[in-house]
């Protein structure tokens, strides 16, 4: 009985996949990529890889040779190749770039109720899902002059004044990959003083005007990344 | 007497090999730690989209990995040749609806439809099975229904969904019903498919038909991840929006972006809820079309399926995706 490399190769793959869950449990960074809904899937996955890891090293010894051909070494250190991208990579998170490529949040049927919109503390998604209900625009509109406070990253649009910029939050229900943006205009900004997809806390008076939301800057700081930055659905 | 003939052992020639994928590996680790690629805004984004869709498809992939050998090793061949001698017209609406009890994304149910027919059960059968399980999953229609909720289409997506998701995979089960399994699956030549055979053990043969299926899939998750990444960066969404009013095309536009972006059908209706600006036909084939074809599966049926097969499904998943669209579109557009 000899060990075999095929085998060896296995157990690396499912070593780095399981390593990489574990590092991302223990990191915090799950929420760089999935949602609070189904970040489950990370703990399940480093068990059940762990388990299957386990039980591959128990049988790594073969009374014949077992060949790796140059196909099969390509197609395990692919699969590889994400662990080590992920891992070297420093943390991040979508920015602008992706905002103008994606749908809006708006569109996608999320609709804050009337009843939300009327009591209590106004969110970014309360606000951004009331544009799609008159009753809920309604609500907002006996608000005006609200104080509101909301945390998100800048989005300056080509053409805006200097002094505005779009406060922009993605939303995600399983993945980066579904990602939708969540959006409202701040005016009164300080121009030239906030960089493209620097994160903010906003503070201001909020107006809705039409079919549109405006918040009126009172203060802004600068913040670094929340834990979770993307919105669950 | 020294047998001077025989064969060198090939061994050292595996390790060499083995070395220098873990030695690439390095280096590329060092590259992307030295010139940090992600200050550029699109690499950044591809990166992020590229890590996101394999840490939620590879447990689901490893989930079917786990059931395909568990099938292969505890299941005996009989059940499911007992299953075979069913009357077809019950077997393809059979195997569909057990997509039912089957809770996981499309990545998951490809190695189980490739280990159920190579245990017995009919080829058609484990296909119509793969196509609507991650459709007709109750996880997959509840998000539909909460993405719809509070519009006036709701019902008609919600069941529309799953009754053109049963009818097209019904229909390529239907489609490939004279094709044996040889012709259907590709031959995989791994050592560790033998390993019951060699060491009798069921915890031996579980774990090997296990990591096997895993790392076989794997690879090609891998590489369907990195194409519908690089789509999803370069390939702005707006980009059909143009078309949303145009009959048949938007249908075929809804469809060819679905396939680009390779959603995990479990928050597609999202995504689709979100182009409000089609009607309800273009939105469901977005749906149907999907869970069935896209980037990601491409590359995972190349992989397990034969070319033949292939060529058959996108074809039929395509056909019958756009008649049953345009027909929910005429009646309730």
């Amino acid at each position: 009985m000899t060990l075999s490399p095929r085998r060896v190769a296995t157990s690396v793959v499912m070593a780095a996949w399981a390593g990489l869950f574990w590092f991302l449990i223990a990191s915090g960074r799950t929420s760089l990529y999935l949602s609070s809904r189904t970040d489950w899937v990370v703990p399940m996955g480093a068990v059940v890889l762990t388990v299957a890891l386990a039980g591959r090293l128990g049988s790594l010894r073969t009374r014949g040779t077992e060949d790796v051909t140059t196909r099969d070494a390509i197609g395990l250190a692919a699969m590889v190749l994400p662990v080590v991208i992920l891992l070297a990579l420093p943390p991040a998170s979508l920015t602008s770039f992706a905002a103008g490529r994606r749908s809006s949040f708006v569109g996608a049927g999320f609709v804050a109720s009337a009843e939300d919109v009327a009591t209590g503390d106004l969110s970014l998604t309360d606000v951004a899902g009331a544009l799609r209900s008159e009753d809920a625009m309604n609500a907002l509109a006996q608000r005006a002059g609200e104080d509101v406070t909301f945390v998100g990253f800048v989005n300056r649009e080509p053409g805006m004044p200097a002094d505005e910029f779009v406060l922009t939050r993605f939303l995600i229900s399983c993945c980066v990959a579904d990602a939708l943006s969540v959006e409202i205009r701040v005016a009164g900004a300080p121009p030239g003083e906030l960089k493209q997809d620097q994160w903010v806390r906003v503070e201001g008076k909020l107006y809705p005007l039409g079919r549109e939301v405006i918040v009126d800057l009172t203060e802004v700081t600068k913040v670094s990344r929340p834990k979770q930055p993307y919105l669950s659905s | 007497m020294v047998d001077i003939a025989q064969p060198l052992p090939r061994s050292p020639v595996a390790w060499r090999k083995v070395a220098l994928a873990g030695a690439s590996l390095a280096a590329i680790a060092v590259f992307l730690r030295v010139f940090d690629p992600t200050g550029i805004p699109a690499a950044q984004n591809f990166f992020l989209v590229f890590g996101s869709l394999l840490i939620e498809a590879v447990p689901f992939v490893l989930l079917g990995a786990v059931v395909s050998a568990a099938i292969e090793v505890f299941v005996p061949s009989s059940v499911f040749e007992r299953l075979t001698a069913l009357p077809r017209p019950l077997q393809l609406p059979g195997s569909a609806l057990a997509g039912m009890a089957f809770p996981v994304c499309e990545c998951g149910s490809v190695p189980v439809a490739r280990r159920l027919a190579t245990k017995g059960l009919a080829p058609s059968a484990a296909v119509t099975f793969m196509l609507a399980a991650p459709i007709l999953n109750p996880i997959v229609l509840i998000s539909t229904f909460i993405a719809y909720q509070g519009r006036d289409i709701l019902w008609p997506m919600v069941l529309g969904r799953a009754g053109l998701g049963l009818v097209v995979a019904v229909a390529v089960g239907w489609v490939v019903a004279n094709q044996s399994k040889d012709e259907l699956i590709t031959p995989r030549q791994s050592p560790d498919d033998h390993v019951h055979d060699e060491h009798g053990a069921r915890a031996t043969a579980f774990f090997s038909h296990l990591s096997s299926d895993f790392t076989f899939m794997g690879k090609y998750l891998v590489m369907g991840a990195a194409v519908a990444a690089a789509m999803q960066t370069f390939v702005p969404q707006s980009i059909i929006g143009g078309v949303a009013e145009t009959p048949v095309v938007s249908l075929i536009a809804m469809m060819a972006l679905a396939f680009l972006m390779s959603l995990c059908s479990e928050s597609d209706a999202f995504v689709a809820a979100s182009f409000v600006q089609f009607g309800i036909g273009a939105q469901l084939a977005f749906l149907v079309f999907g869970p069935m074809m896209d980037t990601k599966l491409t590359f995972l049926y190349r992989g397990t399926f034969s070319k033949r097969f292939f060529n058959a499904a996108i074809v039929t998943v395509t056909a019958v995706t756009l008649a049953g669209t345009l027909w929910i579109e005429v009646l309730l557009g």
